[in-house]
This record gives C-alpha cells, sequence and structure tokens, in this order.
C-alpha cells in the first residue's frame, strides 16, 4: 500500500471514528451564536425590520398587527405605568430611593439588564435589582412576577424606549458558565409535551398555537412586562416563563431562580441591537 | 356438586383480581416519590406527575388502596419518563442549536 493510499485510509478511520452520529459539542462563541441566531431570524423573516422583532408577534402578523394598532389607542399597560412611575419616585423609609440604586438614576437603563455581576458571581435582572435595592435600604422585597413589580418594570422600561439591547458578557468564565446554561436551557426539551423554548419560538415562530401567533424568539423580552389579555394583568418575564413551562407541562421553577436569570441573560443577550419597546400588550 | 363448583369458579373469575393492600399502596407511593424526587434533580417535574403524586397520597389518607396504588404506578411511569428525557437531553440538546 502507498504511503498516500495509508494516509487516505487513516483519514477515513478517524472520520468514521470521530465524526460520525454525535453531534459535535457546541463549542462556538456567543458573539457567533448572536451572528448565526440573527442572521436565522433575518432571513427566516425577509419582510420584517430588525428592530420590529420588539413586537413580538405583531412583527410577523399582519392581522394581529392591525389588531394591536387598535388596541394601542388605550393601552392596557397605562394604569400599571402610572402606578409604576409613582412608586418609583416614593423615598423609602431611610429617605433614600430606588434612584439611588441605579446608573442614571435608574432612566434609561433596561436596555443593560440582566447583567452578570462579576462581584457576585450572577446574573442580576431589572427585578431583582430592584429587589435588592429594596432590602439594602430596609425595605421588603416585592413579590415577584405581577402587581408593583410589574409597575416598576413597566415605568422603567417605558423610560427606555427606543434604547437597543446592549447585554454584555464579561470576560469572566462564571459569565460564559451562565451564559451557555441560559443558552442549553432555551434548547432544552422538558415537560410531559417533549417541548423546548425553541420549540415555538424558533422552529414554530410566527406560526399558531390554537388562538396565539408564536413570537419569534430574537427580541422577544424587549416588550416586557406586559400586559396579556390572557391573563387580564400585567406580568413580568418571570410570569412568563412561569407559564411558558407548565404550559410544556413541566413544574415551573420559582420566579428568579438561577435557571431562569441565565435565560433571560441568554435570550437578552441574542436580541443585542433590538430596541426596548417595553411596557407591551400581548394577546 | 358439579354445579357448586363451575359456580365457584365463575364467580372467582367475575370477582376483582385481587384489592390492593395498604402495603402495596405504601411501596407504590413511596416508588412514585422516589422518581419523582429523581425528575427534581433535573429542574424537570412534570404537571401530570406531580398530580398524580398527589391524588396516590390523598387517595392512601382515604385508604383507597386501589387508586392509590393506581395513581403512584402512573406517576412513577411519568417520574422515570421525565428522567430518562433530561438524560437524553444532556446532550441531544445540541442538535437543536441555532448555527
Amino acid at each position: 500500500m502507498s504511503h498516500r493510499r495509508t494516509v487516505r485510509w487513516l483519514v477515513v478511520l478517524a472520520v468514521c471514528l470521530f465524526g460520525g452520529a454525535a453531534s459535535p459539542p457546541d463549542s462556538s462563541t456567543p458573539a457567533a451564536d448572536q451572528k448565526a441566531f440573527q442572521d436565522y431570524f433575518r432571513s427566516r423573516f425577509p419582510g420584517v425590520p430588525f428592530a420590529d422583532f420588539a413586537n413580538g408577534p405583531y412583527a410577523v402578523d399582519a392581522a394581529m398587527r392591525k389588531q394591536w394598532e387598535e388596541i394601542m389607542q388605550f393601552p392596557p399597560y397605562d394604569f400599571a405605568l402610572d402606578e409604576g412611575k409613582t412608586a418609583f419616585a416614593v423615598k423609602f423609609a431611610n429617605g433614600k430611593s430606588y434612584a439611588d440604586c441605579f446608573a442614571n438614576g435608574g432612566i434609561g437603563v433596561r436596555q443593560n439588564y440582566p447583567y452578570f455581576d462579576t462581584k457576585t458571581g450572577d446574573v442580576v435582572t431589572l427585578d431583582l435589582a430592584i429587589n435588592r435595592c429594596r432590602e439594602a435600604n430596609g425595605e421588603k422585597p416585592l413579590k415577584y412576577g405581577t402587581g408593583m413589580m410589574a409597575s416598576l418594570t413597566a415605568y422603567m422600561a417605558e423610560t427606555s424606549r427606543g434604547k437597543s439591547f446592549d447585554i454584555k458578557i464579561p470576560d469572566d468564565p462564571r459569565a460564559r458558565e451562565a451564559y451557555e446554561a441560559g443558552k442549553q436551557f432555551f434548547y432544552t426539551r422538558r415537560g410531559q409535551l417533549n417541548f423546548s423554548c425553541a420549540s415555538c419560538h424558533v422552529t414554530a415562530a410566527g406560526q399558531r398555537m390554537r388562538g396565539d401567533i408564536l413570537a419569534p424568539a430574537i427580541g422577544i423580552l424587549a416588550a416586557f412586562p406586559i400586559y396579556r389579555s390572557d391573563w387580564g394583568s400585567m406580568g413580568t418575564i418571570d410570569r412568563r416563563f412561569t407559564t411558558c413551562s407548565a404550559q410544556m407541562r413541566s413544574v415551573p421553577l420559582p420566579p428568579q431562580d438561577v435557571a431562569y436569570r441565565n435565560l433571560e441573560y441568554f435570550l437578552s443577550y441574542m436580541g443585542n441591537g433590538v430596541p426596548i419597546s417595553g411596557p407591551g400588550t400581548r394577546p | 356438586m358439579k354445579r357448586f363448583v363451575v359456580f365457584i369458579a365463575l364467580a372467582a373469575l367475575a370477582a376483582p383480581a385481587s384489592a390492593a393492600t395498604q402495603a402495596e399502596a405504601e411501596v407504590a407511593l413511596a416508588a412514585a416519590k422516589q422518581a419523582e424526587a429523581e425528575a427534581a434533580k433535573y429542574d424537570n417535574r412534570w404537571v401530570p406527575a406531580e398530580a398524580a403524586l398527589k391524588a396516590a397520597e390523598t387517595a392512601v389518607a382515604q385508604q383507597a388502596w386501589d387508586t392509590a396504588v393506581a395513581e403512584a404506578n402512573k406517576a412513577r411511569a411519568m417520574g422515570l419518563r421525565a428522567v430518562e428525557q433530561s438524560k437524553e437531553q444532556e446532550t441531544a440538546w445540541h442538535d437543536a442549536v441555532i448555527r
């Protein structure tokens, strides 16, 4: 056997041994993931301007968009917005306020959340930051998911409208770990229905699930918190995650669970460049 | 006598196979709880599995052993499937990633 032939056989053998049926481990970088993710949705919905992905299902369905435009003449989140604005300005018992806890007094900062805190080593969402602010000032934390938490985040989102998601993954292995955990959560099937987040918001994005149009995953968090007609009230990202879990017939995790925060970190990073549009409305 | 033997045999066939005992119900419930605890390690408890587990616990409290065994077995089966799903997904999720 000639030398060249031997080499050829070795190459074939190596491909059989190492390049077989098993999928390759995911060795891509967050930046490469983001590019692939955004390119996928751009080519999947070529008629949708990138910024319009902030509007979820209304970006991809003309009939729903028309209904939404009419709803927006009297936005159902207005009461929550007013409540949040008032509550944001109220001082704590120690004389301080929310503004003391956030950059720029908490105005126009939604697009930077969640961020990875290199001191605490965890992902900090806006909701978590609000409660950490309260606790640091001797106040009781708010209940996650709805109520005042939704109102406060609605106000903070509203002051950030038009600013693009600008989520950073610092050069810290723990940040990368949190990002990867969020990515794994997004693509992992769970629950009796054997669904993942991606099943609905990637594979079936833009299609109907019973009466709903499934929003594309890109920029899906830009409109939160939302007034959802199905709920008849406001809800935060926590509320949406727990509802999605239950709809997959999977027991939801507690709000602000590390897994949910990591998921929010991954999804928000994927949506970098999509402008904040919250608070929003959904069917 | 012959008729009596036939009657007894038919009666035995018509009766329920065997009513579950308290011990059987408790064993089934323990197995279901173990399967659900395993699924919880993967953060993947299924809603209907939890519902079946609760129904089994309620049935035990009411001494309805047959129901308890049936519900516990249902919960265990779903708990085991959830664990299987989670183990499979530990690698399978990579296939879904947008590249």
